[in-house]
């Protein structure tokens, strides 16, 4: 359980994110919506601390996460995995180092500073990567990859953390149709078979209502709808987009609606 | 797709991903090389440690505190002789500028001598670049010591090293700048009907002139730091009061001394930055 | 100096070539002014140059001809037909063979290998020195901001202070020797080094960086797997410039006692006025070049790979 009591958050006296009261059990499958600027990246990067709240609390399983420092903050974050929109790998190492650096955590600064990984940690990252259908490049240069397949890498490394919440910063804004939806149908499966919480800005809205247990309406800042994909009216809907309605509804635009239908878990094409 | 968990990870997996994937974990050979190379440099700077009598250091400790604590404790600040040290560093930048100046003016000849595109005789230009490695491959101290013995201690001797050296680097970097001018501007003035000098004046020059100034700007300003030291070897400058006070164990006034060059040295970098965006841009060179 | 280069729009009755033309005159008189306050700035730091540095032309006149005088002296007298003679009983070699001129060439070639690894051991450590500060001084990655402050600054004093300075510290706390020069070079070295490598990082992208954040890592963690790989290329091609410069540098801090061919150079040079003052130039400059052309190319060598990329 992830509570949320009156986040803040505050750039220069403007306030990206306010008074943000949640509270999201574990297992859920969320997904933030709103147009930019709306407060969906700094609302995401306060759960682990990459952004720091100005006022109120973050609390996970009952421990103040706003209050973390040092090592306890780095366990929190650690525990909570993240995927940015641009995938954040460090391009110039290959594909299985930068799956193995989720690994970093549990790394002393000796072997990390070497680059000393175990055999089971190395073994680890291939099975990762090949729960992706990634592992047959695992030796290459990771900016020699697209951006679909990247992204596939990140989740990879997440994965590699064994994280119990994986936080999803529009994962899918810079893909292809095609790599957006291999890239969704991933990070539903993890939800359902692993039963990781998984947070997910979205900017689409039809990739919300496919994707998601439970849909987050943001508006500057505040949260103004929090429902299933049901409870989401278009009036609602057309409110929290606003000025960007039209491309936010537009399907064909970066939409994972491919098939039209709800798609199958298990299945990662490859 | 199933779970993962590390702690599920045993050794029959391993071996699994190991025949699967043969190459995740590391090429022996390529590990081999990287220690290798890690173990040499180490082991060769443990060496050159021990070779160069690296616990000397350490048993230094009392003189160096002496040093240290002379230098940050100044005193009789009342004797100090300012007016000779501020004269010394007017001639140290004094030096500086008449050097790269008449560097510049040489080098101006000789950067086009050392340049393919305008010196077509190889002979010629190899027989230039070769001089001008000669000029380079010379720390200005040695040049200010030849001259000193040339034509006696003083700054006459500063001007001619720092002279030697920056018509040295000058003219190289000159005739690079040369090489690397855009054929095209100098075709298109040339198919205006314009004669010689004007094709230098309106193809070359205009192309030229922003990185030579710029480059000598910078000369000055490597020019000055290394005008500092010159004195050490009585080529005239502030180097001269500096090693003076060091021999006579009047650290304090190093310590004063050298703070000031810090400062002028730090004025001059403004200055010719400022000159550089005047004539070239923000873009610099 | 600021320039208005925007024309004022035309006004309805007004001729358009006249307007033109007067704004043509304004900017040329700001241009002329302007240059010829710095032509007037120029020709007042001449003439103060000249008399500061008593560059007089009497002095020109006394000096000019000696520089002719002096360098006749140190040339070396070279017979053609003497020039491979090989040593007599004694082990002398006749005068004017290359024999005699080298006489203590085995001696010089000592002192430049000592010279060679003076730089080999200066630049290594600068360059891992500097790899270290450079992190904490970028101020995009910094581990807090006063830590960059104190380590921008420090870097700036190691940079400011030429080698020989240092060297005639050192050499006094450590006594003559090779040791003193080391020392000197290496924390001018990674004066210049860090800032290098610290501008390097600062133009680093900060996505891995986040990235690694994210996953936990420590702040060195962060260093070395999300920028080292970014900025290592650079950093080679810079330490290799860096070693250039090094082995310029340890070839005179000997001229205050810092061990390697330089105590010998200004032996020569202030105690002799022969052969033997050409034949130690000689010889630095064929190695200061020699390393120059290698590592040149190591360095386009480094560039090009990247650039394939």
């Amino acid at each position: 359980m992830l509570e949320f009591r009156k986040l803040t958050k505050e750039f220069n006296g403007k306030r990206a994110v306010s008074d943000v009261t949640l509270s999201i059990p574990a297992g859920q499958m969320v997904g933030v919506i709103g147009r930019s600027g709306a407060g969906k990246s700094t609302l995401l990067r306060m759960i682990n601390r990459l952004n720091d709240a100005s006022s109120g609390q973050l609390l996970h399983e009952g421990r103040e996460i706003t209050a973390l420092t040092g090592r306890d903050l780095r366990q929190w974050r650690n525990e909570c995995a993240m995927v940015f929109q641009q995938f954040n790998l460090v391009g110039r190492l290959n594909v299985l180092t930068n799956v193995m650096s989720g690994r970093l955590f549990h790394h002393g600064f000796g072997t990390s500073m070497l680059g000393l990984f175990s055999a089971r940690e190395r073994a680890f990252a291939i099975r990762a990567l090949d729960r992706l259908g990634m592992a047959h490049v695992a030796l290459q240069q990771t900016d020699t990859l697209s951006g679909g397949q990247q992204q596939r890498v990140a989740i990879a490394r997440a994965l590699v953390q064994e994280p119990k919440i994986l936080l999803a910063d529009e994962p899918i804004a810079s893909l292809d149709p095609l790599n957006a939806k291999i890239v969704m149908d991933a990070l539903r499966a993890i939800n359902t078979e692993d039963g990781l919480t998984v947070i997910c800005n979205l900017h689409t809205l039809d990739t919300a209502r496919h994707y998601c247990d439970r849909i987050i309406g943001m508006q500057d800042g505040r949260v103004v709808f929090d429902g299933t994909a049901a409870q989401l009216t278009d009036r609602m809907a057309r409110e929290i987009y606003g000025a960007e309605a039209a491309e936010a509804f537009n399907e064909a635009l970066t939409s994972t609606s491919l098939g039209g239908a709800r798609p199958a878990p298990a299945v990662v094409a490859v | 797709m199933t779970a993962l968990s590390f702690a599920a990870i045993t050794d029959a997996d391993v071996a699994a991903v190991r025949k699967s994937h043969p190459g995740a974990f590391g090429d022996p050979r390529l590990r081999a090389i990287r220690v290798a190379g890690w173990a040499l440099a180490i082991g060769y700077v443990l060496y050159s440690l021990h070779l160069f009598e690296f616990v000397k250091l350490f048993d230094s400790s009392e003189r160096a505190w002496r040093l240290i604590s002379r230098m940050v404790i100044w005193q009789d600040m009342g004797n100090w002789a300012y007016a000779q040290i501020y004269v010394g560093i007017a001639q140290t930048v004094a030096m500086a500028f008449l050097g790269v100046l008449i560097g510049t003016i040489f080098a101006l000849g000789l950067g086009f001598l050392a340049a393919k595109n305008t010196m077509p005789v190889g002979v010629v230009r190899h027989a230039v670049r070769r001089m001008l490695d000669v000029f380079r491959g010379v720390d200005d101290v040695v040049w200010g010591l030849v001259f000193v013995r040339a034509v006696g201690l003083g700054p006459l001797a500063g001007v001619l090293a720092l002279w030697i050296s920056s018509m040295g680097n000058l003219a190289k970097l000159y005739s690079e700048a040369i090489e690397n001018i855009d054929r095209k501007q100098v075709e298109g003035v040339r198919a205006t009907g314009a004669d010689g000098p004007r094709i230098i004046r309106y193809g070359y020059l205009p192309q030229i002139f922003p990185v030579f100034l710029s480059l000598s700007l910078y000369s000055f300003e490597s020019a000055t730091r290394s005008a500092t030291i010159l004195g050490l070897v009585g080529a005239g400058g502030v180097g001269m009061i500096i090693i003076e006070r060091f021999r006579a164990g009047l650290f304090d006034q190093v310590a004063f001394v050298v703070l000031n060059i810090l400062v002028v040295i730090a004025v001059i970098d403004w200055l010719s930055g400022m000159i550089r965006k005047r004539f070239i841009g923000e873009r610099g060179h | 100096m600021a320039l208005t280069l925007t024309m004022p729009p035309v006004q309805p009755g007004q001729d358009a070539v006249a307007l033109f033309e007067a704004h043509r005159a304004a900017i040329r008189r700001q241009k002329l002014t302007a240059n010829l306050l710095l032509l007037g700035g120029f020709l007042v730091m001449l003439f103060w140059s000249i008399d500061v540095s008593r560059f007089w032309p009497e002095s020109l006149i006394a000096g000019v001809p000696r520089i002719f005088e002096y360098f006749g002296s140190v040339m070396p007298t070279l017979q053609w037909d003497l020039l491979f003679a090989g040593a007599n009983a004694e082990g002398r070699f006749p005068q004017g063979s290359i024999g005699f001129w080298y006489n203590d060439f085995w001696t010089y070639l000592s002192l430049i290998w000592e010279t060679i690894l003076m730089a080999i051991t200066s630049t290594l450590i600068a360059t891992a020195l500097a790899v270290v500060l450079s992190f904490l001084a970028a101020r995009n990655l910094t581990p807090a901001p006063w830590v960059g402050v104190v380590a921008r600054r420090f870097l700036e004093f190691c940079r400011g202070v030429p080698e020989i300075l240092f060297a005639l510290v050192f050499v006094f706390a450590v006594g003559i020797g090779p040791l003193a020069g080391i020392l000197a070079i290496t924390i001018h070295a990674t004066g210049a080094l860090g800032k290098l490598f610290s501008e390097v990082n600062e133009n680093a992208s900060m996505r891995p960086v986040d990235g690694l954040t994210a996953v936990g890592g420590t702040w060195a963690q962060r260093m070395r797997y999300g920028v080292l790989p970014q900025v290592l290329p650079n950093f080679t091609s810079y330490a290799l410039w860096r070693f250039e410069i090094n082995v310029r540098a340890a070839a005179v801090v000997g001229f205050v006692g810092g061990g390697g061919i330089g105590q010998e150079l200004n032996h020569v040079i202030s105690f002799y006025s022969d052969d033997r003052v050409t034949a130690v130039l000689i010889l630095v400059v064929l190695t200061v070049t020699l390393i120059d052309l290698v590592s040149e190319r190591a360095r386009h060598a480094l560039i090009g790979k990247e650039s394939l990329k």
